[in-house]
């Protein structure tokens, strides 16, 4: 069996009796056996195209490919061939588009690149971590992205949270006037709206990480089933628990404590008089 | 030993820019352990005599004295200091705090004053019991009856052994049994020894106190001792 998988656009992809001569063996990825009810030992007649001729295959093994984000949403199933016999599939024998070369433990990737590269007929070879690299740029700027629409989502709250806040506090006035009235000092008044605010805050904070959690989950049961693949779709890192939950406390004391200054700043008859 | 001294009370608001005089030169004494009832109609001021003897607001003009200390000119933070310790509020509505206990009410003004856990905890079972919610103690506010809350608001005026009791229509929200059993914890208060000051339009609590003062278009039209109770 060759080292490299292959993708391969499946064409007329039918079941067919065992015959008496051996076929060339295949191994193919455990969605498209699950898809077609494929098990050990079944044959399989393969085309690399509709107008191209079939040639019968012997289901060798099935394996669980590894999940990539890039190849998860194309739709694209995974069979690997002995080179050989891939070669005569694709009518090129003297033709591959890509070799992955696995180097002995300790010879870095970087100048067994360089020297393979120095012949230079034809093929350009590359270090395994810069292909990855390169690859994952575009989910880094999703990544970023996401964290961006996270961000803008904890502030709009956090000015949500200010209007509730304000509400609540023009609620709360009668209470301030009564404990103003009766020799609480504005401080002590401050101080409780303010760890009132940090307490609606954190609560806040515990059920929006909660609701994340039950929402990524679902988002991932869904994404799986739809996509067929072990590929993790929403991920809730503890860093970034720690920045929502730390940005909607700064967020949720800063407006408490602006709540609360537009309660003790007035005079105790003056909010008695407002509440009534 | 005067708890109250008030020459010549004024007090002067700006409404829409024209001056209005809630009061018109009121004088007044107060001794400590007298049961007071202010009287009048509605805007003869009685509500702004509650508010400057509580040192919720200051006078325009005259002098007034609580426990001999001169109100005019104290700044807020003493005014909220000498409302801590000096005076009790008792209101027409209670106004609890709905989020505490009838003990955590009582305790409050204890805490703001710096009483020591245990003794506050002690202060505020020895005031419910005294108010007969001994056995109230654990429930929030919300879960007591008017009567009771009303209990439970002199309770917490009581706190801090304040030398002057003010009440605004204390049996206002009241139905008739459960405001004389409030007036009957007035008569006991008054024959403990406390200085108690109600504002009040029930003829029938004024006519138990032993002092009426009736006010008059911002003046004291009448000052009182009652004849026989």
């Amino acid at each position: 069996m060759s080292s490299f998988g292959v993708v391969l656009l499946l064409h007329g992809l039918a079941l067919a009796a065992s015959t008496a001569q051996p076929l060339p063996g295949i191994a193919i990825e455990r969605r498209l056996a699950d898809r077609y009810r494929l098990a050990v030992g079944d044959t399989v007649r393969l085309t690399p195209a509709a107008d191209r001729p079939a040639a019968r295959y012997l289901v060798e093994a099935i394996y669980q490919p590894k999940a990539d984000p890039a190849t998860a949403l194309r739709g694209e199933y995974q069979i690997r061939f002995h080179l050989p016999e891939l070669s005569r599939l694709l009518g090129a024998a003297d033709r591959v588009d890509r070799i992955a070369v696995l180097g002995r433990p300790g010879i870095p990737a970087d100048s067994t690149a360089f020297r393979l590269n120095q012949p230079a007929f034809g093929y350009r070879a590359y270090p395994s971590e810069r292909i990855a690299s390169e690859s994952s740029r575009t989910f880094a700027v999703v990544s970023r992205f996401h964290r961006a629409i996270g961000v803008i989502s904890i502030v709009a709250s956090a000015v949500f949270l200010l209007c509730i806040m304000l509400l609540k506090v023009e609620e709360r006035r009668l209470d301030a006037a009564v404990m103003r009235m009766i020799g609480i000092s504005r401080a002590t008044v401050f101080r409780a709206f303010v760890l009132e605010a940090t307490l609606v805050a954190a609560v806040g904070s515990g059920l929006g990480v909660g609701l994340a959690a039950v929402a990524g989950a679902l988002t991932n049961w869904v994404y799986r089933r739809r996509f067929e693949t072990s590929l993790v779709f929403s991920h809730l890192s503890p860093d970034i628990v720690a920045f929502g939950v730390g940005l909607s406390l700064v967020l949720g004391v800063a407006v408490g404590a602006l709540a609360a200054r537009r309660l003790v700043t007035a005079r105790p008859l003056a909010l008695w008089r407002r509440a009534g | 030993m005067t708890v109250v001294l008030g020459q010549d009370l004024t007090k002067v608001y700006s409404l829409n820019g024209r001056q209005v005089a809630a009061l018109r030169g009121v004088s007044l004494t107060i001794a400590a352990g007298e049961y007071l009832a202010i009287t009048g109609p509605s805007g003869s001021g009685k509500s702004t005599l509650l508010q400057l003897l509580g040192g919720l607001d200051s006078p325009t003009g005259g002098r007034l004295e609580l426990m001999g200390r001169r109100v005019e000119g104290l700044s807020d933070d003493e005014l909220t200091d000498l409302r801590l310790r000096q005076v009790g509020f008792i209101f027409q509505r209670f106004h609890l705090m709905s989020v505490l206990t009838a003990r955590e009410n009582v305790e409050l003004p204890l805490a703001e004053a710096g009483v020591g856990r245990r003794e506050r905890s002690e202060r505020a079972a020895e005031l419910l019991a005294y108010v007969g919610l001994a056995d109230r103690a654990d429930h929030r506010a919300t879960q007591l009856s008017g009567g009771e809350m009303q209990r439970v608001a002199i309770a917490r005026a009581l706190a801090n052994r304040p030398a002057l009791i003010l009440a605004d229509e204390p049996t206002g929200e009241l139905d008739a049994a459960t405001g004389a059993q409030i007036l009957e914890l007035f008569d006991r208060l008054h024959q403990d020894g406390v200085t108690l000051v109600v504002v009040t339009h029930d003829e029938h609590l004024a006519a138990r106190v032993p002092r009426r003062v009736h006010l008059l278009d911002g003046r004291i039209d009448r000052d009182e001792l009652a004849t026989a109770r």
